[in-house]
């Protein structure tokens, strides 16, 4: 029992911080930047590749993080900016995103070719015994970087300028550059942020898939689902609760039910927190921990 | 109420002398479109299969631009229903046996209540959570086909049902499947075709763009959302039986990517166009077959030009070819007029007479109205307000005292948390603002809710939506009815008529988002007029208007007044305001201070203390 919640976590917060970093470029832009899995693909692919050419670890994976930021900044560049400035309610972004992400795995497949290639065991090799439970020194490792990132993540949108800067721009951009705020620049750092957090997850996970440029498909998947089972959508943090969340019912189901549940069971448990709470376990509108709202006026 | 003299009117209106060329172009589109279905049938298989993957995906592309570009709804979960189509299909027809033709009734049926069932969940939440949820509709199915190995066959799929031929007599047609998939498509053409040329059209828009304005017009707009929605869910669903014939149905075959494709190819052909979703399904489903490299290197190509068409040409190949030909046709001439604003009518502005004053019966009376948004403070306090038949009644107050609430709670906005409206004598409270409109109450909104992209007449046509019956069920084949094209007609006339009595007559055919303040508030305002309401409730209609406008205005609602129509009006602009009014409620902080004639509130102390500003 203790194993799969141990194990949830670990995975969880791998989820969490795929979850965060959707949250995060959503927050800025309201868009979810369907390529999100594949920057943290780019960087378990960069990080293989350099590794295997006899590069150190933490060379390449710092080389693993610059690259899948950069590609993160294209992406805002390239697919979402030009759509929100001819019309930011427009729904085209949801074709461009998923385009760059296209664009993006299959150029990893053209690269490095469609099978997995090693990645390196980073603290994978090492066994820490927690009461009858057993977790990898890359589980633990996991945990803490995803809890240190959400807490610091947390204090910089909350206690810094630049913090608040992404909140003003996060509810009104016009009103945003109206005072000063450089609103490009802020959406420029939250996409490279958000990368970044997505490389992370990468680095954290690679030494257990391997490296392969299909992760994004499911591990994107699964950091959306994080998101809207915590309600990212309003505060980033709550998706990272959401992967935890999603993390130990996956574990658990695998334990608990048979193998293959964690393909299916998370999903259930998504579609009856959506038909809850809209619009996620941790955002403001559940009516289980806050008492309901009335309808308000047309705004 | 008076549909019976339109129809009787309109049947008196000789055919538009264009009439004989319009028979004819459907007629010739139509015989085209046979004649190719006819050689695609007796072809080869290769151009036979790619005529229908695109022909199955234009029908899916036509379902989902039915709710994106007309309600505004961007659904992903069209790849879901079009497995349900496919799976049902061939799993009932090839364990069970079923006859397939008795199949596709039960895949629309089935795939069109599911479709109800899931509007009817995610239109709690709106624009993008739609998006999201319909989103993860689709993942829960593909993740179903994918594990429940023993029904669907897991990733390998199965191997669809054979289309029965045709009967020996017929065979020399061809491929009974082309033919039956091109049918659907022409069907799918038609129908959306129909309801852009129907009343309903104005309303769907209005519902995209300005729900309160729709609801205020009668339309029960939440019912009508699941509804559409679940008829795209059909189509989809029938997309679906037609898919399952053309070889193997797996899950990758639905899933959400495949929704997003859907969605690339509404927006390439060009969204809310009839023929846009069939050219932008034929792009992308033949798109394999013509850049022939690579598989990787096509999917990169693919992304990229999915990409700068979004970016270069938001309105899609169609909104293109349309720009192109706009000045060959010569048809919207931009007129760089000055803004003229033409006298009101001195005649009647509203239709029939309203019924017949009978004295002083209260029509509207609020009691005891207590209403307050979310956990903050309350914002009505126990306000009670009656207003007479033939009044006008000013409800004044400071900036936050309440007054535009007051409005949302009589018009059904709003629910008030305690107390009772009442509108000649029926109460309304808890009931829709939709059901307003029956009881004859109208209202205008401060920030005019128009749909832009429509002009003058067609918005305020929107008005005339419960006068006129049956426009939701008729919609789908109007232009096909004589009731059809005759109702039209009258709805076009009156609502033409209606912008020329209340002045903005020269305005009648630019779009709303290209015309000045003043006639947005007047195009509103014959919005309500044109269907004979009793009771009108105005906010603030003089705002942002120049002095001229505002005597406009006085002229207009004084001419209503004389037709005996009550109006309420919320005004700061009190100059306008007193002359027009019987009586005037004073609010402040939520309470009613004072009601009582013009003179009698310009005099009271307490009111020119935290109004008036002494």
């Amino acid at each position: 029992m203790l194993q799969f919640l141990l194990s949830g976590i670990a995975i969880g917060s791998i989820y969490g911080l795929i979850g965060m970093a959707l949250a995060i470029s959503f927050y800025v832009t309201r868009i979810i930047n369907f390529a999100q899995g594949q920057l943290m693909m780019v960087t378990v692919m960069i990080t293989a590749e350099l590794v295997s050419s006899g590069y150190p670890v933490w060379l390449a994976a710092a080389a693993g993080l610059a690259a899948s930021c950069i590609i993160g900044v294209l992406s805002y560049l390239i697919a979402v900016r030009p759509i929100l400035l001819s019309n930011r309610f427009s729904f085209g972004w949801l074709v461009s995103t998923l385009g760059f992400a296209v664009i993006v795995e299959n150029a990893a497949a053209y690269v490095w070719g469609p099978t997995s290639q090693a990645f390196p065991p980073i603290l994978n090799n090492i066994s820490v015994p927690i009461g009858n439970a057993v977790l990898t020194g890359q589980q633990l490792l996991a945990i803490a970087t995803a809890a240190i990132l959400a807490a610091g993540f947390e204090i910089v949108r909350r206690y810094t300028l630049f913090g608040k800067l992404g909140m003003a721009t996060a509810a009104d951009p016009e009103m945003a550059s109206a005072i000063g705020a450089n609103t490009t620049v802020v959406a420029i750092v939250a996409f490279a942020v958000s990368a970044a957090f997505a490389g992370i997850a990468g680095l954290l996970i690679g030494p257990t898939t391997f490296a392969n440029p299909y992760l994004g498909d499911t591990f994107g998947t699964y950091g959306f689902i994080a998101m809207m089972i915590g309600g990212g959508t309003e505060r980033p943090i709550a998706a990272m609760f959401g992967g935890l969340v999603l993390g130990v019912c996956a574990e658990g189901a695998n334990g608990l039910i048979n193998s293959q549940a964690s393909d299916w069971f998370p999903f259930i448990v998504l579609v009856v927190i959506l038909i809850v709470s809209p619009k996620g376990l941790f955002s403001a509108s559940n009516p289980l921990f806050r008492p309901r709202r009335p309808a308000a006026a047309s705004r | 109420m008076n549909s019976t003299t339109d129809r009787q009117a309109a049947a008196a209106i000789p055919g538009s002398q264009a009439g004989g060329w319009r028979a004819v172009a459907p007629l010739a589109v139509i015989l085209a479109y046979l004649a190719a279905t006819a050689y695609v049938a007796q072809s080869d298989l290769g151009l036979q299969n790619l005529v229908l993957v695109a022909a199955v995906f234009g029908i899916l592309a036509i379902s989902l631009d039915l709710v994106a570009g007309m309600l505004g709804l961007y659904s992903l979960g069209q790849g879901g229903f079009f497995g349900i189509g496919a799976y049902a299909t061939t799993i009932l027809a090839n364990d069970y046996g079923w006859n397939v033709y008795g199949l596709l009734v039960l895949v629309l049926v089935a795939a069109g209540l599911v479709g109800v069932a899931v509007g009817a969940m995610s239109l709690r939440v709106s624009g993008l959570y739609f998006a999201i949820t319909t989103f993860i509709f689709t993942l829960v199915l593909t993740v179903l086909a994918t594990d429940m190995v023993n029904v669907t066959g897991g990733l390998q799929g199965l191997l669809g049902p054979a289309f029965p031929d045709f009967p020996s007599g017929l065979r020399w047609l061809g491929s009974p499947l082309v033919w039956c998939t091109m049918a659907g498509l022409l069907l799918c053409l038609v129908l959306v075709w129909n309801i852009r040329h129907s009343p309903f059209y104005p309303i769907l828009l209005s519902i995209r763009d300005a729900e309160p304005f729709a609801e205020a017009a009668g339309a029960r707009t939440a019912a009508i959302k699941v509804g559409v929605f679940g008829v795209s869910a059909a189509m989809a669903g029938g997309a679906g039986w037609l898919f399952s014939f053309l070889g193997v149905v797996s899950p990758s075959q639905f899933d959400w990517s495949v929704s997003l494709n859907v969605l690339v190819m509404v927006l390439i052909g060009g969204i809310n166009t009839t023929i846009g979703p069939v050219i932008g399904a034929m792009f992308v489903s033949m798109f394999p077959n013509v850049v022939n490299i690579n598989p990787w290197l096509q999917e990169i190509v693919y992304g990229a030009l999915s990409i700068l068409a979004i970016t270069l040409l938001p309105d899609g190949v169609v909104g293109v070819v349309k720009r192109l030909l706009a000045p060959l046709i010569g048809g919207a001439a931009p007129v760089t007029g000055i803004v003229t604003i033409e006298e009101p009518s001195a005649t009647a502005i509203v239709p029939a007479p309203a019924i017949p004053s009978t004295g002083s019966e209260i029509v509207v009376e609020c009691r005891g109205i207590e209403f307050g948004y979310g956990l903050g403070p309350k914002v009505l306090r126990n306000v009670d307000l009656a207003v007479q038949r033939g009044h006008i009644h000013g409800l004044i107050g400071p900036n936050g005292s309440g007054k535009s609430t007051l409005a949302n709670v009589i018009s059904g906005r709003l629910t008030p948390h305690a107390g009772q409206v009442l509108v000649k004598g029926t109460r309304v409270d808890g009931m829709p603002a939709s059901s307003r409109s029956k009881l004859g109450l109208r209202r205008t909104f401060q920030a005019a809710q128009l749909v832009k992209e429509l002009t003058p007449t067609q918005n305020v046509m929107v008005g005339l939506f419960d006068r006129v019956p049956r426009i939701v069920g008729r919609a789908a084949f109007w232009p096909m009815l004589a009731s059809g094209r005759r109702d039209m007609a009258a709805m076009h006339r009156r609502s033409a008529e209606t912008l020329a009595l209340v002045g903005a007559g020269e305005w009648t055919s630019r779009q709303v988002g290209d015309v000045p303040h003043g006639i947005e508030q007047l195009t509103q305002l014959a919005s309500v007029c044109v269907a004979g309401p009793d009771v009108i409730v105005l906010d603030e209609p003089a705002t942002g208007l120049s002095a001229k406008e505002v005597r406009h205005l006085a002229t207009i609602l004084a001419n209503l007044k004389s037709q005996g129509v009550t109006m309420i009006i919320i005004e700061h602009q009190t100059r306008f305001l007193f002359p027009l009014c019987d009586r005037v409620t004073v609010l402040n902080a939520g309470e009613v201070i004072l009601t009582g004639s013009a003179d009698e509130v310009r005099a009271d102390p307490v009111v020119r203390q935290v109004y008036l500003g002494e």
